[in-house]
């Protein structure tokens, strides 16, 4: 039997609490296991961004606790939640992802410093990310040279380096086209077939949702269905 | 890694960071062209006066300072004078008697100071023969001859070839009387000197005080006036200690050393108003820094990051931007004082009537002490250290979902 990976445990979140609260997200059970495909959807404004982000120990819910690999992230202190980011977790966020003055190479490699890996070691798992994402020629590219598709490529290559449990996706293609959203799809897929790693990442756009192998639906914060399929 | 990002990070804004590390730029030399030349003034200044009077540094037999008498008084010391001459810091000695006596010419009486000198070491140091207004300068023989102030002069109402009658105290409690031919006069910048000082050459006045081969005191110049604490300290382990005192023109001439701090404070207020102003333009320019890159400075704390060496980024662009500045200041600074060392700045008219009339060179030299250099260097790395808290406070605080969403 397959691990839960992600248990988000009876979760809300309130902003405002005091002057005009917004219940951002309300009582929300996920759990997600190793190796799942799931897709975080809903209407604007219905949560995905406040929940991933609690998820990802980004942002501090107002109840209920959040358990990444058997470690509640919710009780971490600041400086251990930002090192248990590094090495568990992978993000990608809707667009600007990258330091504008590092090339795509750099960008990778980076998390990889903070890490201290060795130059050698990192060269080489560098190439090899790059190349998963199809980006091998574009290595010493800075992100203002490439296409906002190859920017969210690299990007999931950056998230992939440091072998994370899960990646963490916000609207990933909110900002790309078809094409290049239905490309960073296939890759993701194939990373999450390959590597097994834990992909959940919300989305409005039907042609991402149909290649999703679960389907979480947020309607005003609230779990409104949850269901597996088939992806096309 | 950091030092890389720090440093791709400032040339992001190129006109930004110029015009920040040209403020700093201008601020450095600015202040660098004013230290050197208060300084170079201020050295001018003292070696004129030590010239005349005390010299950089002066040895005494010990306890001669607290009681000048003729008593306290030393012996020729040959192999001091090798000691002393042996150091490379030392330009010149003048082993000097100087005693207290009542001098008349006709009705007038009045005391002197009687300084009996070595007048050829004397006018290799201060130009005395120069300074001759009436008659000659005295040579270093036992001639009887002496050479006066022009003030005390002109308060005596005598001429050279007078004859002039020196009374004064001995060596043991003896007498010391005698006549003399006044063989020239000096004109001194110091008023002081003007109107009291007799000189003669030290054979003669060690005869008429009965202390022959007697010194009350040695005068050391000084190559570099910035030395002076370095050499005291080396010549207090060199030369018999229980035996000589070592004393600086600062202890000598007190009331010297603090019109000098006293004028150098107004100097540090105007440059503190100059960095003053830069820091203003130097904090500006980090705010933005922060401000414009916050969803990134949020994206790598999400990947990440640690907070602290975020801060340590923009703690490292701020120090390379005011260093750029610093040093290319130092440098120019550097530049601008070489060039002025080679020419020097010749006063012209008024100016050059008073700096004559004291007895000054007037000649503005710069001084080019490496201290002038290395404080500017500090004072803005400091500044850059302390400008950079703010922003870095700011990233201590930044809240990653905020900073991406901004
Ligand atoms: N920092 C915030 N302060 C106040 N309200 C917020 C804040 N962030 C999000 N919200 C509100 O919470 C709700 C959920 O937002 P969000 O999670 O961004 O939804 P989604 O990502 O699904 O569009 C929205 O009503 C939004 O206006
Ligand atoms: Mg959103």
């Amino acid at each position: 039997m397959a691990q839960t990976i992600i248990d988000a445990h009876n979760v809300s979140k309130t902003f405002n609490p005091k002057t005009v609260p917004v219940h951002a997200v309300q009582n929300v059970h996920v759990h997600i296991e190793e190796g799942e495909f799931v897709a975080l959807v809903g209407p604007s404004g219905s949560g995905k961004s406040t929940l991933l982000n609690m998820m990802g120990g980004l942002d501090e819910p107002t109840a209920g606790s959040v358990i990444i690999d058997g470690v509640e992230i919710t009780e971490l202190s600041e400086n251990k939640l930002i090192d248990f980011r590094l090495h568990n977790i992978g993000f990608v966020f809707q667009s600007f992802n990258l330091i504008p003055v590092l090339t795509a190479k750099e960008n990778v490699g980076f998390v990889l410093q903070l890490q201290h890996m060795p130059k050698a070691e990192r060269e080489k798992r560098v190439l090899t990310l790059l190349e998963e994402v199809g980006l091998e020629d574009k290595i010493n590219s800075k992100p203002g040279e490439l296409s906002g598709g190859q920017q969210q490529r690299v990007a999931v290559a950056r998230a992939l380096a440091s072998k994370p449990k899960i990646i963490l996706a916000d609207e990933p293609t909110a900002n790309l086209d078809s094409k290049s959203a239905a490309n960073l799809l296939d890759i993701m897929a194939k990373l999450n077939k390959e590597e097994k790693i834990t992909f959940l990442f919300s989305t409005h756009d039907q042609r991402v949702i149909k290649k999703a192998r679960r389907v979480i639906t947020l309607v005003d914060g609230k779990v409104a269905s949850d269901v597996q399929q088939i992806p096309s | 890694m950091l030092l890389k990002l720090a440093w791709l990070n400032i040339w992001r804004n190129k006109r930004r960071t110029i015009i920040t590390a040209t403020s700093v730029f201008f601020a450095v030399l600015l202040a660098i062209i004013f230290r050197s030349l208060t300084d170079g003034v201020y050295d001018n200044m003292i070696h004129n006066v030590v010239s005349y009077s005390s010299g950089y540094l002066q040895i005494h037999q010990k306890g001669y300072w607290d009681e000048q008498s003729i008593d306290n008084t030393f012996e020729e010391d040959n192999q001091l004078y090798e000691e002393l001459l042996k150091n490379p810091k030392v330009t010149h000695i003048m082993p000097r008697l100087e005693t207290f006596a009542l001098a008349s010419y006709s009705e007038k009486t009045k005391g002197v100071l009687v300084l009996g000198i070595d007048p050829d070491k004397e006018k290799e140091v201060n130009n005395l023969h120069e300074k001759i207004v009436a008659g000659e300068y005295i040579e270093g023989i036992n001639d009887n001859a002496v050479v006066l102030g022009e003030g005390l002069a002109s308060q005596l109402k005598l001429k050279v070839n007078d004859t002039l009658v020196l009374l004064g105290q001995g060596y043991h409690a003896s007498s010391a009387a005698a006549k003399f031919r006044v063989k020239g006069l000096v004109k001194l910048g110091a008023i002081e000197l003007n109107n009291n000082v007799v000189y003669m050459p030290l054979q003669q006045s060690q005869a008429m005080h009965g202390a022959e081969n007697r010194l009350t005191s040695v005068s050391v110049m000084l190559d570099k006036a910035s030395n002076l604490e370095d050499l005291k300290h080396t010549l207090l382990k060199s030369i018999d200690a229980d035996k000589y005192e070592v004393m600086s023109w600062k202890e000598m001439m007190p009331e010297m050393d603090q019109f000098i701090e006293a004028d150098s404070t107004g100097h540090y207020i105007i440059i503190g108003v100059l960095y003053f102003i830069i820091s203003f333009g130097l904090f500006g320019t980090l705010l933005m820094m922060v401000f414009e890159r916050k969803h990134e400075l949020g994206i790598l704390i999400a990947i990440g990051m640690k907070k602290r060496l975020l801060a340590l980024v923009l703690l490292l662009e701020s120090i390379m931007i005011s260093l750029i500045g610093c040093f290319t200041g130092v440098i120019a600074g550097i530049l601008f004082i070489k060039w002025f060392t080679i020419h020097p700045i010749h006063l012209t008219g008024d100016l050059k009537q008073v700096y004559e009339d004291y007895g000054i060179e007037s000649i503005i030299y710069l001084s080019s002490h490496e201290k002038i250099f290395i404080v500017q260097t500090l004072i803005v790395l400091i500044l850059s250290i302390l400008l950079a808290f703010y922003p870095g406070y700011k990233v201590m605080k930044l809240k990653p979902v905020e900073a991406i969403n901004s």
